[in-house]
C-alpha cells in the first residue's frame, strides 16, 4: 500500500511530524497526533502489531503451564520490588566483585553526567548503542552529541529513527510505523544514493555495511538490559539482530543503562522470563539471541590494526528517575513489574490503529506507557493514556499480570484532579451526585461518568428525548466538514460543544419502558418448586438502553425454571470508572452491592446482561470495595446470561434442543457473533458460541480485540475518527463473511458493540438472549408487551413526522 | 519418551537454522565442516571445551583455516566454528558458553556460524539450564548466549536473515 492509499478521503491531511506531537501534555497535541497517525502510519502499524499479536497467541498456547509461569514471574517481580533497596546493595557488591563499576543515578541528568564523564575519561569519540528505551528516557543522545561525541544507533529500527529524527513508536519495534517503501525513501533522501534499495534484504545490507565499521571503531558500547540478577550481576539481554551482542563485546568500554526495577534477586529466577519474554513480545519461541552476561567479559577487547588494545571496562548505571517514588505508591508500584514485552501494545485495538506516536509520549507508549511517562516525568505527559478505553484485552496478555486499565483509570483520576473546578462542573456534580473529589473532571467526563442520571431523565421523556437527541445528526463521511456543520441540528451541536458527544454518532434510543418497568408488568410464575434463584441486575445500559435484552433474559431464565427477580437500576461504577472518576465509581459500587446484598443473602445468583457491568463484579470491584471478602461475595455469584443458561441446562440434565427449537429462528441459521472485549477477558464469551453451535447455528465469531466503541469512547468528538478506524477491522470481517454465502445475522453481547455495528451496517443486531428467547414457546406476557411496544413505536413515529413537518415549515 | 534431538531439529529448522546430523568422528566432522564452508575465504575455530581436541583436530587442516587470527582477520573471515554448551529442544536454540578464546567472535562476526552440538547435551526447555541439577549446574555460572537461528530483523519490512550477526546458522548435531 502506498502512502497516498493510506490517507482517508475527504479530509485534510495532518502536517505534523512525530516529534512535533511527541509531548502530549496538552490535549491539542494528543488530537493532532491521532490525526497524524491515522493519516500516515495507521496501515503499517496495524499490519505489524496484528502480526505480533497473532504470533503471541500462537506462542503462548504452546506452554502447557503458561498461567503457572505468569504467576511465578509475578511473584518474582513483586518480591524484587518489595526488596529493591536491599537488592541494589547486593547488586553493587556483585558487579564490583567482578571488577565492574556501579553508579546509581537519582535523576536522568545524573545518569547522563556520569556516562559523559566515563566517555571523557576514556577519550571516547564514538559511542555505539544497542536498543535501550531507558537511554531514550534519560535523553542520553543529545547530551553526548552536544559534547562532540558521535552516537550511533545500531538497532536497525533505532537507526531509521535516528535518521528520521523521530521518537520510538513501540517498545520492541521502535519503527513499527515504517513501511519498507518509507524506509527506502528515507535512506535515498538521507544518503543521497542511487543504489537499489527496494527490498528488505537490500536495505538491511546497506545499513549493516554502514554500521559494521562503527562497531569496530567504537570506543564505548551502550546497552540496556531486560533483567539483571543481584546475586551475580548477570545482565539478561534479548534481541534478534546481534547488535547488542556486538555493542557489549567489541568496544573496550561497556555501559549498561538499567532501570532499578529490572533487578531481580537471583540469576536462577531469570528462568521463567526466558520463556515468557520472547513469546509475549512478538510470538517467538525464543528471540534469536538471549545473552546472560556478567561483565566485564574475560575475552580481550577487540582492536583492529592501528588501534590500541585497551583493557575491558564495565559500568552499570542504575536509573531511579522517579522509580523509587513509584515504588512507594500503592497503585503505580505495579508499573515496576513491567518487563516491557509489549504484549499490551500489540493486543490493544487503539494501539494497533495509531501506534505509539499517538498512543504514546516522548519515550513510552501504549497502555502501560502512561504510567511510565507519569512516573519518570510528570502526570501531564501521560495524557495519551486517555486512549486506553479500559477494554481490558491487555490484562490477560500481560506476562506479569499487571492491571493496566486500573493504572490508566488512576492516571485519569489524577488528570481530572489537576483541572480547575468550574461552576458548571460543580452544578453537574451536585445534581448527579458525583463525589466532590471528581467535580473538577471535564464536563464531558462528568456527563459520561454519570450517564445513569441523564439516562433516567431521558427515559422518563423517551419520545421527546429520542426525537431531539438524533435530530440533525449529519450523515457520516460526506467529506465536507463545513457543509456537515451546517446540517447539524441545534441539540447535537450543543451536545457536541458542551458534552463532547460527536454529532456524527447516532445516539442509542431510550426505550419506551425501562427493563425494571417492563419486568413489573410481567406476571412472574410461582416460585414454588423453582430451586434456582436469580436476581437480574438491571444495569444502567440495559435498563435505560436496551431493555428488550433484559426482558428476553427474564423470559429465557424463567422458562428454564429460575425463580427470578429484577433489582432496582443503580450504577455499579463502570461509567464513572471509565472516566477516571474513582471516588464516584466507589460510591456507585457501594450502592450497587448494597442493592444486591439482600438478594445474595437470599441465596440468589446475580445475572448481568451488559458485559462491562458484569466485568465490574467479576474483575474491577476488588479495587472499589472495602475487602477482598466482599469482592469475592459478588464475584463468585455473578454470571453472564448465556453462561447461566448453560449452567442451568447442565444442572437440570436437559439438552439445549429440549428447550430451544432452532426451527423457530426468524433470522436464519447463519450468525456472526461479536463478543464484547471485557466479556472475553473474564472468560464468558465461549458459552454463547458453544450453545448456539450446539443448537445447530453456523456461528462465525469476530476475532478483533475490540470493536472500537468501548463504552463512551466512540461517542466522544475527540475520538470518533479513531473509534471508526478501529471499527473498520470488525466491519471488514462482517463484509468478508457476508460475501461468503450471504448476510449473516449479527449477534452482539455488548451495548456499545451493538451501536458500533449499527454505525457500520444498518442492520438489526440481536443479543444472544433475544435470539434464544425467540426459540422458546412464545410467552403470553412478552407477546403482549411487544404489542404495546409496537403501539408506542407508532406514537414515536408520528411525533417524528410532526417534527419533520415543523422543521420544513 | 520425547526424542529431544528430533524436536530440536524440527524447531531449529523452523527458526531458519540448518541442522545436519553428523557422526562423531574426526573424519565425518571435517567432511561436514569442509562441505558447509567450502567457499569460505577464512575459517576460524573457537577453542572447544567438551568435544576434545582429537575430534576437532582435523578441522585445522581445512583450506582457509586461520590458526591464530588477529582482529582484522576475525572481522573479514567468512565462517566461524563454535562449540555449543547445550541445545534446547522446545525452541531449537543452541546455547553457547562465552569466555573461552574466540567463542564470541566465531558465533557473531562471520556470515556463517557452524555450531557443534553434542546430542546428549540437548535439554527439553530453556529454563532447564537454570536448574542446578542440569548439566552440573553450569548454566547458573557462566556467561551464555542462547542462539535461535541466524540473526534477523523485521525492521526493514519483511523478515530478513543476516543483520549484524551471521546470515546462516548451521548446527552439526553430533551423534
Amino acid at each position: 500500500m502506498t502512502e497516498s492509499e493510506q490517507k482517508p478521503a475527504g479530509r485534510s491531511v495532518s502536517v505534523d511530524l512525530p516529534r512535533d506531537v511527541a509531548n502530549k501534555s496538552d490535549k491539542d497535541r494528543l488530537l493532532r497526533a491521532i490525526r497524524m497517525s491515522l493519516d500516515t502510519e495507521s496501515a503499517t502499524v496495524r499490519t505489524n502489531t496484528q502480526l505480533f499479536n497473532r504470533g503471541r497467541y500462537r506462542a503462548v498456547a504452546e506452554f502447557p503451564d503458561y498461567d503457572a509461569l505468569k504467576d511465578q514471574a509475578r511473584r518474582i517481580k513483586e518480591n524484587s520490588i518489595a526488596n529493591l533497596p536491599e537488592l541494589i546493595q547486593i547488586l553493587k557488591s556483585s558487579v564490583r566483585g567482578h571488577g565492574g563499576h556501579v553508579f546509581v543515578a537519582s535523576t536522568a541528568e545524573d545518569a547522563c553526567r556520569y556516562i559523559l564523564d566515563v566517555c571523557h575519561w576514556r577519550a571516547a569519540k564514538m559511542v555505539v548503542k544497542g536498543k535501550s528505551i531507558t537511554s531514550e528516557e534519560i535523553h542520553l543522545n543529545p547530551v553526548l552529541e552536544r559534547d562532540g561525541i558521535e552516537v550511533v544507533e545500531s538497532d536497525l529500527a533505532e537507526f531509521i529513527l535516528q535518521l528520521a529524527d523521530e521518537q520510538p513508536s513501540h517498545f520492541l519495534a521502535p519503527a513499527v510505523h515504517y513501511s519498507r517503501e518509507r524506509i527506502t525513501a528515507l535512506f535515498k533522501r538521507k544518503f543521497k544514493t542511487d543504489l537499489p534499495l527496494d527490498t528488505g534484504e537490500e536495505l538491511t545490507r546497506f545499513a549493516r555495511e554502514r554500521l559494521r565499521d562503527k562497531f569496530l571503531y567504537a570506543d564505548v558500547g551502550v546497552t540496556g538490559a531486560n533483567l539483571i540478577a543481584a546475586d551475580t550481576g548477570t545482565l539478561m539481554l534479548v534481541e534478534s539482530e546481534g547488535n547488542i551482542r556486538l555493542a557489549s563485546f567489541l568496544p573496550p568500554v561497556h555501559i549498561a543503562i538499567v532501570g532499578v526495577e529490572k533487578i531481580i534477586p537471583t540469576r536462577q529466577e531469570m528462568a521463567p522470563f526466558l520463556d515468557l519474554l520472547s513469546a509475549s513480545a512478538v510470538g517467538q519461541r525464543m528471540a534469536v539471541y538471549t545473552s546472560f552476561l556478567s561483565p566485564p567479559l574475560t575475552d580481550p577487547a577487540f582492536a583492529l590494526p592501528g588501534k590500541p588494545i585497551k583493557p575491558r571496562e564495565f559500568h552499570l548505571v542504575l536509573i531511579d528517575n522517579g522509580r523509587m517514588r513509584m515504588r512507594d505508591d500503592p497503585v503505580f508500584r505495579e508499573t515496576l513489574y513491567c518487563i516491557r514485552c509489549s504484549a499490551c501494545l500489540n493486543s490493544c485495538a487503539n494501539f494497533q490503529t495509531v501506534g505509539g506516536h499517538a498512543f504514546g509520549g516522548e519515550c513510552y507508549s501504549g497502555g502501560i506507557g502512561g504510567s511510565w511517562e507519569a512516573g519518570t516525568s510528570k502526570i501531564e505527559n501521560a495524557r495519551f493514556s486517555e486512549l486506553c478505553t479500559g477494554c481490558t484485552r491487555c490484562v490477560n496478555q500481560c506476562p506479569v499480570r499487571i492491571d493496566i486499565p486500573w493504572l490508566n483509570e488512576n492516571l485519569g483520576d489524577q488528570l481530572n484532579r489537576i483541572e480547575k473546578t468550574t461552576p458548571l462542573g460543580n452544578a453537574l456534580g451536585s445534581v448527579t451526585g458525583a463525589a466532590a473529589e471528581d467535580r473538577s473532571a471535564p464536563i464531558s467526563k462528568m456527563f459520561f461518568g454519570n450517564y445513569h442520571y441523564f439516562a433516567k431523565w431521558g427515559t422518563r421523556f423517551a419520545s421527546i428525548s429520542n426525537a431531539f437527541a438524533n435530530s440533525g445528526k449529519a450523515p457520516v463521511a460526506d467529506g465536507d466538514d463545513d457543509a456537515k456543520d451546517e446540517k447539524v441540528g441545534t441539540t447535537r451541536a450543543l451536545m457536541e460543544r458542551w458534552l463532547g458527544v460527536d454529532h456524527r454518532r447516532a445516539l442509542p434510543e431510550f426505550p419506551k419502558q425501562t427493563l425494571v418497568q417492563g419486568a413489573r408488568r410481567l406476571v412472574a410464575p410461582s416460585s414454588k418448586g423453582r430451586e434456582t434463584k436469580v436476581v437480574l441486575f438491571a444495569d444502567v445500559f440495559t435498563n435505560y438502553g436496551m431493555a428488550k435484552r433484559g426482558l428476553a433474559t427474564i423470559e429465557v431464565l424463567r422458562a428454564l425454571g429460575a425463580d427470578l427477580v429484577v433489582s432496582e437500576s443503580v450504577p455499579e461504577g463502570r461509567a464513572a470508572l471509565s472516566q477516571g472518576m474513582i471516588s464516584t465509581a466507589k460510591q456507585h459500587a457501594r450502592r450497587a452491592t448494597a442493592e444486591l446484598d439482600s438478594h445474595v443473602s437470599d441465596g440468589r445468583d446475580i445475572v448481568v446482561v451488559e458485559p462491562s457491568s458484569l466485568s465490574m463484579f467479576r474483575r474491577d470491584l476488588h479495587h472499589l470495595v472495602d475487602s477482598q471478602e466482599r469482592f469475592e461475595r459478588f464475584r463468585s455469584r455473578t454470571f453472564e446470561p448465556v453462561e447461566y443458561v448453560v449452567r442451568m441446562l447442565a444442572k437440570s440434565g436437559r439438552t439445549p434442543q429440549q428447550v430451544f427449537d432452532i426451527s423457530k429462528s426468524k433470522v436464519g441459521y447463519r450468525l456472526f457473533f461479536h463478543p464484547h472485549c471485557q466479556q472475553k477477558t473474564i472468560g464468558c464469551a465461549e458459552p454463547t458460541v458453544e450453545l448456539l453451535s450446539a443448537l445447530g447455528f453456523d456461528v462465525v465469531t469476530s476475532n478483533v480485540e475490540c470493536c472500537g466503541m468501548a463504552g463512551s469512547f466512540g461517542y466522544k468528538k475527540d475520538f470518533y475518527d479513531l473509534s471508526m478506524a478501529v471499527g473498520a477491522d470488525l466491519f471488514g470481517q462482517v463484509v468478508q463473511q457476508d460475501r461468503n454465502g450471504g448476510a449473516r445475522q449479527l449477534i452482539a453481547s455488548g451495548t456499545s458493540c451493538t451501536e458500533q455495528l449499527h454505525a457500520g451496517f444498518e442492520r438489526t443486531v440481536l443479543h444472544p438472549m433475544e435470539l434464544l428467547a425467540s426459540l422458546l414457546e412464545v410467552q403470553e406476557s412478552t407477546a403482549k408487551l411487544e404489542e404495546e411496544d409496537k403501539e408506542l413505536e407508532s406514537d414515536v413515529a408520528s411525533v417524528k413526522r410532526g417534527r419533520k413537518e415543523l422543521s420544513k415549515s | 519418551m520425547v526424542d529431544l534431538a528430533a524436536t530440536f531439529e524440527e524447531n531449529a529448522m523452523e527458526a531458519a537454522a540448518m541442522v545436519w546430523r553428523c557422526e562423531r568422528t574426526p573424519l565425518a566432522l571435517r567432511k561436514a565442516v569442509g562441505l558447509a564452508a567450502h567457499k569460505a575465504r577464512g575459517i576460524v575455530l573457537s577453542e572447544p571445551e567438551f568435544l576434545g581436541e582429537p575430534l576437532i583436530a582435523g578441522l585445522r587442516g581445512l583450506a582457509g583455516f586461520i590458526p591464530r587470527p588477529d582482529d582484522d582477520e576475525l572481522a573479514t573471515a567468512d565462517a566461524g566454528v563454535t562449540e555449543a554448551f547445550a541445545g534446547v529442544a522446545s525452541t531449537g536454540s543452541v546455547c553457547v558458553a562465552l569466555g573461552r578464546p574466540l567463542v564470541s567472535a566465531t558465533s557473531l562476526l562471520m556470515p556463517l556460524n557452524i555450531i557443534l552440538l553434542a546430542k546428549e547435551r540437548i535439554v527439553a526447555r530453556p529454563r532447564d539450564l537454570f536448574d542446578p541439577d542440569c548439566l552440573k549446574g553450569e548454566g547458573l555460572k557462566r556467561n551464555l548466549v542462547f542462539i535461535t537461528g541466524p540473526s534477523a530483523t523485521a525492521d526493514m519490512g519483511p523478515l530478513v536473515h543476516g543483520v549484524h550477526g551471521p546470515h546462516r546458522l548451521l548446527v552439526l548435531l553430533l551423534e
